[in-house]
């Protein structure tokens, strides 16, 4: 029944595979398990830099470099880790790896680094990185936990800059930078919406943000 | 798997050495472009605070370092109000220069004496002096805030202002560095007809409702960060009052 010419070398699985359940590790945080919007972590980043576009795109790009990386070398070392210390580990990792972004945004992007201050050191403690170590990256290989934390970022990112989106342009009247509400409008009376600057207005985004994502969903707390 | 202690020890060990090498060598690595960055932000703030360059497109890299050796003249102060020559040299490095004047700083620290030696940055239109910025020390909510003051070539209005929030709160305190509130102080006086030195107020509100009577004097605070607002209130008057000496000399014409 087998005969040694038809029988078949075991396949090595190619390592960087594009199949259904890669995209699927990708977009599931987008609106399924969006880290935000359905787990509720990182919302602390969330409200503080998301008053103009270009510090929330910033961000998003910091937490995707951090998030990819982090998850990729925790995979890497994931058999090499000793339980009893994994999550000081995981830690040493993250903060490290956000020490060499924030450095890099010093020398590179000096005036958004000022900008986004204390909140690119704080990714140390957003919950999003340290949550996709522990419960995929450890128990995952290399590739699966890099898609894991480019879905995830990308999904962190997705609403940072839909906050910033509606805040920039209601709160300044702006996008990116450019005037966006024309001087006209203005001159009929309009204002800026001052609480879309403050902390309070993106909380009100975001809770209808959620909202909205939940309906649309189907999904409730258990 | 079973991990015995030393595993875990070692473990640990390697994880510390290689983390630290990495973030060390990134930051030792990038240190210059750094400190490059910091210098020419402060030094573009500053000429931004004296209307430079001219056409108000701020500038960055090597065009910042050429427009402040051409335009720009730093002159140290002593608290009678004269320019001090090389003769005050505290750090021993035979010139007169940013250095002595933190120094100087450190010396009176957490007392109320005035810093022997004090930092002016003339711009200069040729052989005029054409706006005078003096540096601008307080404390906020969370740390402190710096800023600098560019008075017209009188000493008598405010020119440009430019102010760093530090560490205060993005969206709150950190709004006054923002072009709103510093542009607020275009045109303010610092002295009253008379001569004498009279700061400009930060006010919790609308400067409009609530200084009728001397708007020239007055702006508004930031709603939401009251203590950021008194901050720059206090370092405003403080640097007026130290200053005031230095800048009874220019608008007496002495120069």
């Amino acid at each position: 029944m087998s005969s040694p010419a038809t029988e078949v070398a075991p396949v090595k699985a190619p390592i960087l595979v594009w199949d259904r359940k890669a995209r699927r590790i990708v977009s599931d945080p987008f609106n399924d398990n969006n880290p935000i919007t359905v787990q509720v972590l990182g919302i602390c980043s969330a409200l503080a830099v998301t008053i103009q576009m270009n510090r929330a795109l910033v961000m998003a790009a910091a937490v995707i470099a951090v998030l990819c990386t982090s998850n990729v070398v925790i995979s890497m070392l994931r058999r090499f880790i000793p339980p009893s210390i994994r999550i000081i580990v995981q830690l040493s990792v993250i903060a490290s790896l956000v020490i060499v972004v924030d450095q890099v945004l010093q020398a590179f992007l000096y005036d958004i680094s000022k900008q986004l201050s204390v909140f690119v050191g704080l990714i140390i403690t957003n919950c999003i990185i340290m949550g996709r170590a522990e419960a995929f990256a450890m128990a995952n290989p290399p590739w699966q936990s890099f898609l894991d934390g480019l879905g995830n970022g990308l999904g962190y990112g997705a609403i940072l800059v839909a906050v910033a989106f509606f805040r920039e342009i209601l709160g300044s009247g702006t996008l990116l930078g450019f005037q966006l509400v024309p001087t006209a409008l203005y001159d009929l009376g309009y204002a800026n919406m001052g609480l879309m600057v403050l902390a309070p207005g993106a909380f009100i985004l975001l809770g209808l943000m959620i909202w909205a994502q939940r309906t649309w969903t189907g999904y409730t707390e258990e | 798997m079973a991990f015995n202690t030393g595993y875990v020890f070692g473990f640990a060990t390697a994880i510390c050495v290689v983390c630290g090498l990495a973030v060390s060598s990134v930051s030792m690595g990038l240190k210059e472009r750094q400190d490059d960055n910091r210098r020419r932000d402060v030094q573009s703030s500053i000429l931004s605070a004296l209307g430079l360059p001219e056409d108000g497109k701020p500038l960055e890299g090597e065009a910042i370092d050429k427009l402040w050796e051409e335009r720009v003249r730093r002159v140290v102060v002593s608290p009678e109000g004269e320019e001090v020559t090389d003769a005050a040299d505290l750090t021993g490095d035979g010139k007169v220069d940013e250095d002595d004047v933190d120094a100087a700083r450190a010396q009176v620290k957490g007392t109320d004496k005035p810093a022997p030696l004090a930092l002016v940055y003339v711009r200069q239109d040729g052989a005029k002096a054409a706006s005078y910025a003096i540096p601008l020390y307080g404390v906020g909510l969370w740390g402190p805030l710096s800023g600098y003051l560019a008075l017209d070539p009188r000493a008598q209005k405010v020119t440009g202002a430019t102010f760093f929030a530090g560490k205060e709160t993005p969206g709150l305190g950190a709004e006054i560095q923002e072009p709103k509130f510093e542009d607020q102080f275009l045109g303010k006086r610092i002295v009253t007809d008379s001569g004498e030195p009279k700061p400009i107020q930060v006010v919790k509100g609308q400067a409009a409702n609530l200084c009728e009577k001397f708007l020239d004097y007055c702006v508004d605070g930031v709603s939401g960060a009251t203590i950021t607002s008194r901050g720059v209130d206090v370092m405003i008057a403080d640097a007026i009052t130290a200053y005031d000496p230095y800048l009874k000399r220019i608008r007496g014409g002495a120069r």
